[in-house]
């Protein structure tokens, strides 16, 4: 460091008003004066002007106390120029530098403190030990973020993480250093936000200095950059999958791409390269078939060479959802219950209604020839054996089934239900069909079972009242109020005929009769992914014909068809539970998920606030349970849950609240998923170019080249000393002095 | 002591629980869904075919799977039960005193929401009558759904037998008239008295010769109720598009 004087310069700011400090001066001289004409006769001139003259400096050195005179002086100190040196520590860094040798980490670290790989760049000495000579440098590792290393750090310097912004680093970095020289691949900023290469926000003021690792030419790879697919479709309509295709360093190959739903194929194509780095998008087109969750996957073949394998394949997660609701309901025989559900459903604009009404039995006797009759067959091999998946909610009403409907075909409703379809049965005297429906495959699947031997009952009419369960279930709330809709529930219309079930282990009642015993009416479960219930009932209708008789709509009926429906097909708007999933979580970060749960805010009592007992759980691919936390996030009903997923898959996510269930599947994305390391050279010399640098080549002395960027770099600072005079003690010994003479003068002189 | 009909109903009782099954299906009418309420009225004459229920409620019962009750129940239009009735059946031969505001708004609502009736003038005379008076009652409760012919392919022609002709006592019309609101038809009327071909006595003897048909008439008669009735029991469910090209194929045959 070197120091230069700048100036020196005397400032005053009087403690007094000057004209004071004036007069004070006057009437010194004036004292002085008439000491001087007083002791001249005594002492003679010469003497007297002596003692005149100490009094003279003592009151002058007062004056000039109170004139409180400083000095400053300014001195300007130089220090060589700071450059920053940024050390590209992506996980990119860590792959091969070229072919299968040392990693381009290697490769910059030598560069640094000398090694087979740094080339000349650094003379004969190390790149870094030739420039601490002669500048300041400062050290920065960037990955994710900037972080600021000390040199010692650089051996043990490991690749990882995502490649960070050079853009945010070098703005911060501008103003603090007058070069910066980044050691990277180029790959820094893929995986995150672009780092706007070309873009005009780079710091101008700071030139960069690139230095290239690896090698382009040999780096080979195939890499599905971008996966574009919808994340909602609708079940049944056609869409278009695009994916990204990349090659690095396959030429004239042609390699098969594949799409799979799930782990089934849905189709392969073929794509071909002509040239070394080229990107292809190659569009498929998928239908899905089935309502639900549809991880679909872009894949190729591993190929020889390659470098990496594990970005040969993307996922996303895709919802089918229904445009309609599909409903297939089989009636036993025309019944006003039927009549009044048919109204309700077809009432409903998102319902789409394929119902059978059994006309006639094998029992019936037809008078009239085929021509005169209006009766179809019943399609039951082509509804329960094709096409049922094609519909979300199976409604079996008053339906004798062992009339129509053989094992294979109560199987496969079975097998509907457990793989996410929804049943529903409805009462009236052949809902058991002869008891047959407890031991049936449909037995299985129903929360509830037959209570005694005679399963129908008439006659007695009965109303019905909400069990606690009900209280809070979204099926049964037809009005928001819990206390009106109690009350709605208490004063519907008497049924009157009831089948007598038992509620199972599986089953819940949410209406009972209000007759005692009661008796399960409205019963819900679940069973594998789908939802059941029970209606044990043919006399809901008077819901809807009882509530206008006493001068009321038919609102309720329709209400309680409608989110019948809407329950048992999941219809996420009337789920008291509802997820929201991160965006592209990837392994070995902690993934978030936020829930929102539908309390019962007025509580069971209809009083005081509860919270319930949610229970969250996170499955990994193999099904495992994982560890989880879940912690309330302040509002009623929210809540946010947490795991740590340490390997890419497709998680399960289950919520379980008093009021309902939900479960979704989460993909977490690899870390190389979408990784694209090719070194990319020209993403430096962009830098380079757009902040004034230049990019180094490994034959280049590095010394030679800085100096003319930081040549004009001016860098030190000034020092500026303000020195007050009075706080000087020579000042006050000059004091001392001047009195102290003339005192020992007049002594002397025989004054005192 | 035992009586003679009692022993007799213990008897029958006995042989019908050896019939069936322990857990066989419910016996039709043990359970029956279905039953026929007529409405009475002041003025006129509101029960011109008193005994039809017995005879078409055996062709429903025999015929489709309906569950029906040979019961037949009455009620006035004020009564509260009006909206348990699945079925309102109405006839009469002369002109009824006009309804009160009160049973026209019990009327309207019961078949706004739902409700089905359907009504039969037994002396067959257009503009006179019952059929006046029924006409004037219909315009009053739904001013802007007049009656109207029901067309061919109406949903009542199809529900069960594919009709192609009106049976009834008389003959006045070769078609059926109806209140259509959206889809549905809550109110069907006839005037070639339906029930009058249907009415027998307990001996199983015919009531009244259908004129000019003779027993032809009244099977098509008996075809129209069986129609009307699963109709009322299951709406348009005919119109459903999986019913089309059946029906189309066997009008064609």
């Amino acid at each position: 460091m070197s120091t230069s004087y700048l100036m020196t310069r005397l400032s005053i700011a009087p403690i007094v008003p000057l004209w004071l400090l004036i007069i004070l001066l006057a009437a010194g001289l004036a004292i002085a004066f008439m000491q001087y004409r007083v002791i001249r006769k005594r002492l003679g001139p010469r003497k007297a002007f002596i003692l005149s003259l100490l009094r003279l400096g003592t009151f002058s050195l007062i004056i000039l106390f109170a004139l409180n005179i400083s000095v400053t002086s300014k001195k300007e100190h130089r220090t060589p120029p700071a450059i920053a040196i940024l050390l590209d520590t992506s996980q990119s860094m860590g792959l091969p530098a070229k072919d299968a040798g040392e990693s381009r980490l290697d490769q910059a670290r030598q560069i640094l403190l000398g090694g087979p790989l740094s080339g000349s760049l650094g003379g004969p000495k190390p790149l870094l030990t030739s420039l601490d000579e002669t500048y300041e440098v400062r050290l920065y590792a960037l990955s994710e973020s900037l972080r600021e290393l000390e040199e010692k750090e650089l051996p043990a310097l490991n690749p990882g993480g995502k490649g960070g912004s050079i853009n945010d680093a070098l703005k911060k970095l501008a103003g603090q250093v007058s070069l910066a020289i980044v050691l990277s691949d180029g790959t820094t900023g893929l995986n995150s936000s672009s780092p706007g290469l070309t873009d005009t926000s780079l710091p101008k003021d700071l030139p960069v200095l690139t230095i290239p690792v690896g090698d382009a030419d040999t780096y080979r790879d195939i890499v599905i950059s971008a996966l574009k697919a919808p994340h909602v479709a609708f079940r049944g309509r056609e869409l278009t999958i695009d994916a990204t295709i990349t090659s690095r360093g396959y030429k004239n190959v042609t390699i098969p791409v594949l799409l799979k739903d799930g782990s089934k194929l849905v189709t392969a194509k073929s794509v071909h390269f002509t040239r070394s780095r080229e990107s292809v998008v190659v569009s498929f087109s998928f239908t899905p078939d089935e309502i639900g969750t549809h991880m679909m996957s872009v894949s190729s073949p591993p190929q020889v060479g390659e470098s990496i394998t594990s970005n040969n394949s993307i996922s996303v997660l895709m919802r089918a959802v229904r445009d309609k609701t599909r409903v297939l309901l089989v009636s036993g025989n025309p019944s006003p219950n039927y009549r009044f559900m048919r109204m309700a459903l077809k009432n409903d604009p998102s319902v789409d209604l394929l119902s059978f009404v059994i006309l006639r039995t094998p029992s019936n006797v037809i008078n009239v020839p085929l021509q005169e009759q209006s009766l179809i067959p019943f399609p039951v091999d082509t509804l329960f054996s094709t096409e049922l998946k094609a519909f979300d909610l199976v409604i079996f009403d008053n339906f004798p089934f062992h009339v129509y409907l053989n094992q294979k075909h109560l199987e496969a409703i079975r097998e509907f239900v457990g793989s996410g379809g929804a049943f529903a049965l409805i009462g009236g005297p052949n809902m058991a069909d002869g008891g047959r429906i407890a031991s049936a495959p449909l037995g299985e699947v129903l929360p509830v079972g037959l209570s005694q031997e005679e399963d129908y009952s008439r006659g007695s009419s009965s109303g019905v009242r909400l069990t606690s369960a009900g209280a809070a279930h979204p099926l049964t709330r037809l009005l928001p109020d819990k206390m009106l809709n109690l009350r709605l529930w208490n004063e519907m219309p008497s049924l009157d005929g009831l089948n007598l079930l038992k509620v199972k282990g599986s089953g819940t009642a949410l209406l009972e009769s209000a007759v005692s015993p009661a008796h399960p009416i409205l019963t819900v479960g679940s069973y594998g992914k789908g939802r059941v219930l029970t209606l044990a009932t043919d006399f809901s209708w008077k819901w809807d014909a009882g509530m206008v008789a006493r001068g009321g709509g038919n609102w309720a009926y329709l209400r309680f068809i409608e989110r019948t429906v809407r329950w048992l097909t999941k219809d996420p708007g009337i789920d008291p539970i509802s997820m929201v999933l991160p965006d592209r979580p990837e392994e070995g970060q902690d993934a978030e998920i936020k829930m929102s749960i539908g309390e019962d805010v007025n509580g069971p009592s209809g009083s005081a606030r509860t919270r319930e007992p949610i229970l969250f759980s996170v499955f990994s691919p193999q099904g495992v349970k994982l560890l989880s936390q879940l912690k309330a996030s302040g509002a009623p009903g929210e809540y946010t849950g947490s795991f740590h997923p340490e390997r890419a898959g497709i998680y399960r996510v289950r919520v379980e609240s008093r009021t309902g269930s939900l479960e979704e599947s989460l993909v977490i994305g690899g870390r190389m998923e979408a990784f694209d390391a090719a070194p990319d050279h020209e993403s430096l010399r962009s830098i380079s170019a757009a902040t004034g640098g230049k990019v180094l080549s490994a034959s280049e002395d590095v010394l030679k080249e800085i100096a003319p960027f930081v040549a004009s770099a001016k860098r030190g600072f000034v020092e500026e000393r303000e020195v007050p005079l009075w706080s000087l003690p020579y000042a006050l010994a000059l004091i001392v002095a001047f009195l102290a003479g003339e005192w020992y003068l007049r002594r002397r002189w025989g004054l005192a | 002591m035992i009586s003679r009909r009692t022993f007799l109903r213990m008897g029958f009782a006995f042989s019908a629980g050896l019939s069936l099954k322990r857990h066989g299906l419910a016996a039709g009418g043990a359970f029956p869904q279905f039953n026929i309420t007529q409405v009475r009225y002041r003025g006129g004459q509101w029960d011109p075919n008193p005994q039809f229920t017995d005879a078409i409620v055996e062709e429903l019962e025999l015929r489709t799977s309906v569950s029906a009750s040979k019961e037949r129940r009455t009620i006035t239009l004020t009564e509260p039960d009006l909206f348990s009735c699945p079925f309102l059946y109405m006839a009469g031969k002369y002109e009824f005193d006009p309804w009160t505001s009160q049973e026209r708004e019990a009327l309207k609502r019961y078949l706004t929401f739902g409700g089905f009736l359907m009504a039969e003038d037994a002396m067959g005379i257009r503009g006179f009558g019952f059929d006046a008076a029924f006409r004037r009652e219909m315009k009053q409760i739904f001013p802007i759904h007049e009656m109207q012919k029901l067309p061919p392919d109406h949903s009542v022609f199809q529900s069960f037998y594919l009709i192609n002709s009106i049976g009834g006592r008389q003959k006045i019309n070769a078609y059926l008239e109806g209140v259509v609101i959206d889809n549905w038809t809550p109110v069907i009327y006839s005037q070639n008295d339906l029930s009058g071909a249907w009415s027998r006595d307990r001996f199983g003897k015919w009531l009244n010769e259908c004129v000019p048909g003779g027993e032809a008439q009244r099977l098509a008669a008996f075809k129209l109720g069986v129609n009307i009735i699963v109709y009322s029991l299951t709406s348009d469910y005919k119109k459903d598009l999986v019913h089309h090209p059946f029906i189309k194929r066997r009008q064609n045959l």
